[in-house]
């Protein structure tokens, strides 16, 4: 019996170690829905979901407008990119080299003003209210692929669970779909070391670190007087299966970073975001279906305790200019290469984007804050046509010309290139009066 | 020596650009705009860390024994780094530390020391130290969402530089250490930021973006007679006078990414003095005037290097 929500075997108070590892063994297995929803081909075998996390600024990257007025254009120029007429900003010369490999949306608006929801509905396509939340996009292709190889079908790349500074964001799970639909969590250092916030009460675990069951065992020893000292640490689902993960081949060789060559791993910079960015490639490499690769944890740009998110209520031009665009250039532009070089862009769909947009008009802090009427996306791959713009924002960046794009038709259309077509997503009930973006196709 | 032989920029003057740009391939573009590489011997740049960590904002302190930089150690706290250039130790310069520090200044006459501090949510101030580390003041920004940048100490140590924003434009003032007697240096649309004195205390160096883009400029101490001093089309950011003051070091990416220039302090005489595919940035001045220290990223890690300047 499989009982994810209420699994507790304890033994004098703490937990059965031969317990653990029996349901540590059976959770791919459970996770396998076997889904019949899986109702069309897939152009896409993975999805990689690029979450920019507290929301970029659209002038300053991808949709700069060099004629508005000083008090909207911002301090950088502005470069060509490979598609005739259309420039992004100076701070991702990288990337813009590369535009002939992606299309770009810039006619997205949502409705969500800040993280918390903005988060919820940039991940679901749905507000977080009335409940139940809805599940993240990458719930719905687990649910529909089930769990058809060694690794969990939805890994988050974080150092913990999304959230804004009080609370976490709702939309980063199965919701209505369930528990066991949730992301895998899995956090990367700067220097590639791989660690995993299910895991975190036990000090020094390292799934490279773990040769055999036995050291394995070793180490379960500790986690379970830790545990009869922790009478209130919950037992969750990604913790059995992190422990699984352990003692899992394909996971362990799809962490292990050092097994890329240097000149690779130099290729994507050594930045968190950098060696996060070449873990998710490697998971899809592995054949997970779908990696959300996130810029941040929080959103906040300068909040202490926290890393640099994209929030730049202050801080916007220094912060995009020394620390943000040069790390996503760097990391995102290697990504795209390797997708092409490995061959992997054909089935791979990747999109990048964040949560909305930030204010076309310069604010009194000389930064930019939230906007939610209009900002950008990067689509790349799995049946997108690229080298391409939809669509157009005014004259100052404040509003989409035509047709807007909303969050739950990025939802729509990536689960429509992942096979998972209107009648699968009728049968499983979800993203509900979504629209694909044909214009992508 | 300039880079482009165009008068400087209109706002209107951006659409010609970029349609010149557009219309030239970027090969030719670069090569219109490439300045002469001032050749360095064959063991520079000399290599100074070699962690690879994100780090920025070198100075000098204690002439030119030890540097003190950000470093990026932890995404989640960043701190200041005392290196000694002798042996290549580096220890935290305040290890108990629990808020983020960053952008130090030194004065030159070493008795006095600033950096930023993260005080809490989006709030940044300035902490101003005596030789040993003890505070002597903290600055507090206003209240809400608000911060100081890139704080610089004149060289006897009596005035405070830093960049403010306010109505939406950024722009520098001077102090005394304790936040007191401040004066409005500049007032322009746009950002300026990146003060630096010059080693009488006479002169400012600075940069801007009221022409469009980043340029670099000059100003008296007292925020008259600003020059332009620089006219390329992106950025040319975080100027130095050297202590000498006959120079300025600034970081360009007139070439297509971030590379180290030195032109002379009246903006003639452009040389650029790193070549790489990749960023250096943060140069500083070594106190002979002769040397550079700059962050390098090489192999997607960032160190600090050093590179001789000729005279």
């Amino acid at each position: 019996m499989f009982n994810i929500g209420s699994f507790r075997t304890q033994t004098c108070g703490g937990l059965s170690r031969r317990s653990f590892l029996q349901l540590a063994g059976s959770v791919p297995l459970a996770m396998g829905m076997g889904s019949t929803a899986l109702a069309s081909a897939s152009r896409a075998k993975s999805v990689l979901f690029v979450f920019l996390w507290g929301a970029p600024s659209h002038l300053d990257t991808c949709d700069p407008k060099p004629d508005a007025p000083a008090e909207y254009r911002g301090p950088f120029s502005v470069i060509p990119t490979r598609i005739p007429g259309v420039h992004f900003t100076e701070l991702l010369p990288r990337i813009a080299s590369r535009s002939d490999r992606f299309s770009l949306i810039r006619t997205h608006a949502t409705t969500a003003p800040g993280h918390p929801d903005g988060g919820t509905v940039a991940l679901t396509g749905f507000p977080e209210l009335p409940v139940p939340v809805q599940p993240n996009f990458g719930s719905i292709v687990a649910k529909a692929r089930g769990n058809q190889g060694a690794l969990p079908p939805f890994f988050s790349i974080t150092s913990g669970m999304l959230a804004d500074a009080g609370r976490r964001i709702e939309g980063y799970g199965g919701g209505t779909l369930s528990q066991a639909v949730d992301p895998f969590l899995v956090g990367c250092s700067a220097a590639g070391e791989i660690k995993l916030p299910a895991l975190q009460l036990l000090d020094q675990l390292n799934p490279l670190r773990i040769q055999d069951r036995r050291q394995l065992l070793t180490q379960l020893d500790t986690a379970t007087r830790q545990f009869e000292h922790e009478q209130q640490v919950g037992w969750t689902r990604n913790m059995k299966s992190g422990y699984d993960l352990l003692l899992n081949p394909v996971a362990r060789k799809a962490f292990d970073l050092t097994s890329e060559s240097d000149k690779t791993r130099a290729r994507y910079g050594y930045t968190t975001f950098g060696q996060s960015s070449l873990l998710a490639l490697r998971l899809v490499e592995a054949g997970v279906p779908y990696v959300q690769l996130n810029y941040s944890r929080h959103p906040e740009a300068m909040n202490p305790g926290f890393e640099l998110g994209w929030d730049t209520h202050i801080y916007n031009f220094e912060l995009l200019q020394d620390q943000h665009c040069p790390t996503l250039d760097r990391a995102f532009s290697a990504l795209l290469d390797d997708l092409y070089d490995r061959g992997l862009i054909n089935d791979t769909l990747v999109v990048m984007m964040g949560e909305f947009g930030r204010t076309p008009k310069i604010t009194p802090n000389a930064a930019r804050d939230h906007w939610p009427p209009c900002y950008f996306s990067i689509w790349a791959g799995g049946g997108v046509q690229p080298g391409r713009v939809i669509g157009t924002s005014d004259k100052l960046g404040e509003l989409p010309l035509g047709d807007v794009v909303s969050p739950l038709m990025v939802g729509t259309t990536i689960a429509q290139l992942a096979g998972i077509d209107t009648q699968a997503r009728a049968e499983m009930n979800v993203l509900s009066g979504g629209k694909v973006i044909d214009a992508l196709l | 020596m300039r880079c482009c032989n165009s008068p400087p920029r209109k706002t209107s003057d951006i659409n010609v650009h970029v349609r010149r740009i557009h219309c030239e391939s970027i090969t030719a573009f670069l090569v219109i705009c490439s300045l002469i590489v001032v050749p360095v011997s064959a063991a520079e740049p000399v290599r100074l860390t070699s962690d690879g960590r994100q780090k920025s904002s070198p100075v000098f302190r204690d002439g030119d024994k030890e540097l003190v930089y950000t470093d990026f150690a932890d995404a989640t706290l960043f701190q200041l780094r005392r290196l000694v250039l002798a042996d290549g130790t580096s220890e935290l310069l305040h290890p108990k530390s629990t808020s983020a520090e960053f952008e130090p200044t030194w004065s030159a006459d070493g008795e006095v020391y600033a950096h930023l501090k993260l005080r809490g949510v989006l709030s940044i101030g300035i902490v101003v130290r005596d030789r040993q580390g003890t505070v002597l003041h903290e600055i507090a920004p206003g209240g809400g969402f608000n911060g100081y940048r890139s704080p610089a100490l004149s060289p006897d140590h009596s005035r405070l530089l830093f960049s403010y924003a306010e109505r939406g434009a950024q722009q520098i003032w001077s102090s005394q250490l304790n936040g007191d007697d401040r004066k409005l240096l500049t007032e322009s649309t746009g950002v300026n930021n990146w003060p630096a004195y010059s080693r009488d205390g006479r002169r400012i160096v600075f940069s801007s973006s009221r022409d469009n883009d980043f340029e670099v400029y000059s100003m008296n101490c007292d925020g008259s007679g600003i020059r332009r001093l620089t006219n390329s089309p992106s950025q040319d950011i975080r100027p130095r006078f050297s202590p000498e003051g006959k120079r300025i070091v600034f970081t360009s990416h007139r070439d297509g990414n971030a590379e180290i220039y030195v032109m002379d302090a009246d903006g003639a005489n452009i040389r650029r003095i790193t070549a790489t595919p990749d960023r250096d940035d943060y140069p500083e001045w070594f106190p002979d005037s002769r040397r550079l220290v700059y962050v390098a990223e090489i192999g997607g890690r960032h160190d600090l290097y050093s590179v001789s300047v000729d005279p």
